[in-house]
C-alpha cells in the first residue's frame, strides 16, 4: 500500500513536472532576473546615473503633466524607489479629447523631462514575460501561467512524498555520475529551498487569485466593482466643476503620509481632475517599504490640502493575500535578503531544468533502441536543449542587443525584445538538426559564450565598463557585469562537462541496447 | 505510460483519473470554495470580502489536495464516487444558501 502510493505519487511528480516544465523553467529563470529589474533597467540605459529623490520626481512630474496634459481627468504618477531612477506617467486625456490624440503615457527623470536614454524595457520586460508573455494575448497568457503553477505545487507536493528520503540524500551530492549526479542535483536544489519553492508557486497563484477561482467572491457578490468597492472604497467620480483651482504642493503633503505610514515613502501618486477646485490627490505606500503589495493610501483635496480619507488594508484574508502576494515579488526586501531571493530562484530554476534533464536521462537506458528513440523521448531531449539553453542564449542576447543595436533604431525597445526570441528560437532549430548530445554541448557554450561577451561588450560601447565601475563603486553596474561572467563561466563548464563525458555515456548506450536486443 | 502498465494501471483508468484530478477537481474546489465563503459570510458573519477572500486563498490548497488524492486513491471507482458525491452535497448546499439569501 505504502509503496503504491509511492509509485502512483512519482508518476504524478513525473508527468505534472515534465509537461509544462519548459514553460514553468521560463518563468523561473525571468521571474529569478526581475529580482534585480530595477538594476537591470538601470544597466540597460547606461545613460542614467545618480540617486533617486522621490520628493523632487514627484514635483519634476507635476511641472511636466502641468505642462503636457493640463486638462486630463487623471494622472497617475509612479515614483521611483531607492533602487531605481525614473518617473513613470500616464494620464487619462479629458473625456471630450479626440481619441489618441497623443501619447498618454511619459517616462521622466528626477527634474520632470522626458527621458532621453535609450528605449528598452530593461528589467521590466524580464518583469512582465514571467506571468504575461510574449506575442500572445496577456489573458492567454496568464491562465497558461497559472495552470502552469499549478502543475508545479503539485509537483513539489507528489515530489515530497515521493522522495521522501529527500531530506537524507540531500548530503549526498555526487559529481560525475550521470544519472545518480542529475538526481542529486534536482533533490539538492529541490530541498535546500523547498521553503522557498512551495511559498513562491502558491503566492504566485495568490497574485491572480481571483482569476484563477472566482467563485469565492461570486458566491458572495453579484459583480466584481461591489467586492472591488467593499474593498478598496468606491470609485466615485467626480465631474470637473469648471472652475480653476492652483494645486497644492506635493512635499508637504507626501511628508505629513510618510509621518502617518510610521515613516515609509510614498510610492503612487494619483491626481483627479487636476487643476479644477474638485481636484484630488491620492498617495499610496510605495510597495517597497512594507511586506502588504496593497499598501495604504490617503486622499487629500489637491487645492487645500486638507485630508479628505484614507484607506488601509484589513481583515483577515486581504491582508494575507497582501502580504503573500508582497512575499512573491520580493518589493520589500534589502539587499541581503534579495540575493537570497535571486539565489533561491536560481536554486528553483536549475531543479526545473535538472528535473528535465532527468526525465530523458532516466528514460535513455531503458530505451529498445538507443540509437532510434521514439519519438516523445527525441521531443522531449530537443526540448529541455531549446528551453534551457536556448532560453539563456536569448536572454544573453537581450543585453547584447541593448548594447548593439542603434540608439535611433525606431521601435528599439520592441526590437530588443525580438533579439531575445530570434535567439531562443536558433537554438531551438539547431537543436532540431543536430545530433542531441552534440546540440546540447554547442548550444550551452554558445549561452556561455554570449553571457561572457555581456561585459566585454558593455566596456567598448560604454563608459560604464567593469574596471571602471570598480573603481567609481558602482555595485550595480558591478554585480550585474559579475553575473554575466558567473553565468557565463557556469554554462561553459557544463558545455565541457557533457563534452568530456559525450564518449562515455554513448559507449553505454549501445551497450544497453545491444543487451535488450539480445535478452 | 510503460511503467504504469507494469504496475496495472491502465490507459482508461489514466484518463479518470486526469479527468477527475483536473476539470473534475475545479468543478468541486469552486463549489467548495463558493460554500465555504457563503458560510463565513452568513453563518459566521465575517465581512464578506473577507470571507471571499479566506476562501479563495484556501482553494488552491484544496486544489492541490484533490490533485493528490485523484492519483493516490487505489480505486477510481471510490475517487469518482466521492467526487461526485461532495459536488452533489456542496452545490445543493450552496443552491440553497443562495436561494435563501441574495448576493451584494
Amino acid at each position: 500500500m505504502k509503496d503504491g502510493l509511492r509509485q502512483s505519487m512519482a508518476l504524478l511528480h513525473t508527468w505534472t513536472g515534465l509537461l509544462l516544465g519548459w514553460l514553468l523553467f521560463a518563468m523561473f529563470a525571468t521571474g529569478t532576473a526581475a529580482y534585480f529589474q530595477d538594476e537591470i533597467t538601470r544597466w540597460m540605459q547606461p545613460e542614467v546615473a545618480g540617486p533617486s529623490d522621490p520628493v523632487a520626481s514627484a514635483q519634476g512630474a507635476v511641472r511636466y503633466l502641468q505642462r503636457v496634459a493640463p486638462d486630463a481627468q487623471s494622472w497617475y504618477i509612479t515614483l521611483p524607489n531607492a533602487r531605481g531612477a525614473t518617473t513613470q506617467v500616464y494620464w487619462q486625456p479629458a473625456a471630450d479629447a479626440p481619441p489618441a490624440t497623443r501619447e498618454t503615457a511619459a517616462i521622466l527623470d528626477r527634474d520632470g523631462r522626458e527621458m532621453t536614454a535609450r528605449a528598452t524595457q530593461g528589467g521590466y520586460f524580464l518583469y512582465r514575460f514571467h506571468f504575461d508573455l510574449h506575442y500572445m494575448p496577456v489573458m492567454w497568457a496568464r491562465y497558461l501561467v497559472g495552470v502552469a503553477a499549478m502543475f508545479m505545487l503539485v509537483a513539489i507536493l507528489s515530489g515530497i512524498i515521493t522522495h521522501k528520503k529527500i531530506f537524507a540524500d540531500f548530503f549526498m551530492l555526487r559529481f560525475g555520475k550521470g544519472q545518480r549526479s542529475w538526481l542529486d542535483a534536482h533533490n539538492v536544489t529541490a530541498v535546500m529551498a523547498l521553503p522557498f519553492h512551495l511559498m513562491i508557486t502558491f503566492t504566485g497563484l495568490v497574485t491572480l487569485a481571483s482569476m484563477y477561482m472566482p467563485w469565492g467572491i461570486a458566491a458572495n457578490y453579484a459583480n466584481e466593482t461591489a467586492y472591488s468597492e467593499a474593498l478598496f472604497g468606491p470609485y466615485a467620480t467626480v465631474a470637473r466643476s469648471g472652475k480653476g483651482a492652483p494645486l497644492a504642493d506635493l512635499a508637504p503633503l507626501m511628508r505629513r503620509a510618510s509621518a502617518d505610514w510610521g515613516g515609509k515613502d510614498t510610492g503612487i501618486v494619483v491626481f483627479t481632475n487636476p487643476g479644477d477646485a474638485t481636484a484630488t490627490i491620492a498617495l499610496s505606500r510605495a510597495a517597497g517599504e512594507a511586506f502588504g503589495s496593497r499598501g495604504e493610501s490617503v486622499t487629500f483635496n489637491a487645492a487645500t490640502g486638507a485630508l479628505q480619507g484614507e484607506h488601509r488594508t484589513t481583515g483577515a484574508g486581504p491582508v494575507t493575500e497582501s502580504v503573500m502576494i508582497g512575499l512573491h515579488s520580493g518589493r520589500y526586501a534589502k539587499w541581503g535578503l534579495r540575493w537570497l531571493y535571486f539565489l533561491s530562484g536560481l536554486g528553483g530554476t536549475i531543479m526545473v531544468g535538472s528535473g528535465l534533464v532527468l526525465w530523458t536521462v532516466k528514460r535513455r537506458a531503458r530505451l529498445p533502441d538507443p540509437q532510434r528513440p521514439h519519438f516523445g523521448f527525441r521531443l522531449v531531449e530537443r526540448l529541455n536543449i531549446t528551453a534551457i539553453a536556448g532560453l539563456a542564449t536569448g536572454l544573453a542576447i537581450y543585453f547584447l542587443a541593448n548594447r548593439l543595436l542603434p540608439l535611433g533604431m525606431a521601435d528599439r525597445a520592441e526590437r530588443e525584445i525580438d533579439c531575445l526570441f530570434l535567439a531562443w528560437a536558433g537554438v531551438g532549430l539547431w537543436a532540431l538538426v543536430r545530433p542531441p548530445l552534440r546540440a546540447w554541448i554547442e548550444s550551452l557554450a554558445l549561452a556561455g559564450l554570449c553571457f561572457a561577451a555581456v561585459p566585454l561588450v558593455n566596456a567598448l560601447t560604454t563608459s560604464r565598463g567593469l574596471a571602471r565601475s570598480l573603481i567609481a563603486g558602482d555595485w550595480t553596474f558591478v554585480s550585474f557585469d559579475v553575473v554575466m561572467l558567473a553565468l557565463g563561466a557556469a554554462f561553459l563548464v557544463t558545455a565541457g562537462k557533457v563534452a568530456q563525458r559525450k564518449a562515455r555515456p554513448d559507449a553505454q548506450m549501445r551497450r544497453a541496447g545491444a543487451r535488450t536486443v539480445r535478452s | 505510460m510503460k511503467s504504469a502498465r507494469k504496475q496495472g494501471i491502465g490507459r482508461g483508468e489514466i484518463a479518470a483519473r486526469v479527468l477527475a484530478a483536473i476539470p473534475g477537481n475545479y468543478l468541486l474546489t469552486s463549489l467548495a470554495t463558493a460554500c465555504l465563503a457563503r458560510l463565513l459570510w452568513r453563518g459566521f458573519a465575517v465581512d464578506p470580502a473577507n470571507a471571499s477572500m479566506i476562501a479563495t486563498l484556501a482553494s488552491f490548497v484544496v486544489f492541490s489536495l484533490i490533485a493528490l488524492a485523484a492519483f493516490g486513491l487505489r480505486s477510481a471507482v471510490r475517487l469518482w464516487l466521492w467526487l461526485a458525491g461532495a459536488s452533489i452535497v456542496l452545490g445543493g448546499a450552496l443552491g440553497l444558501s443562495l436561494a435563501w439569501g441574495a448576493r451584494l
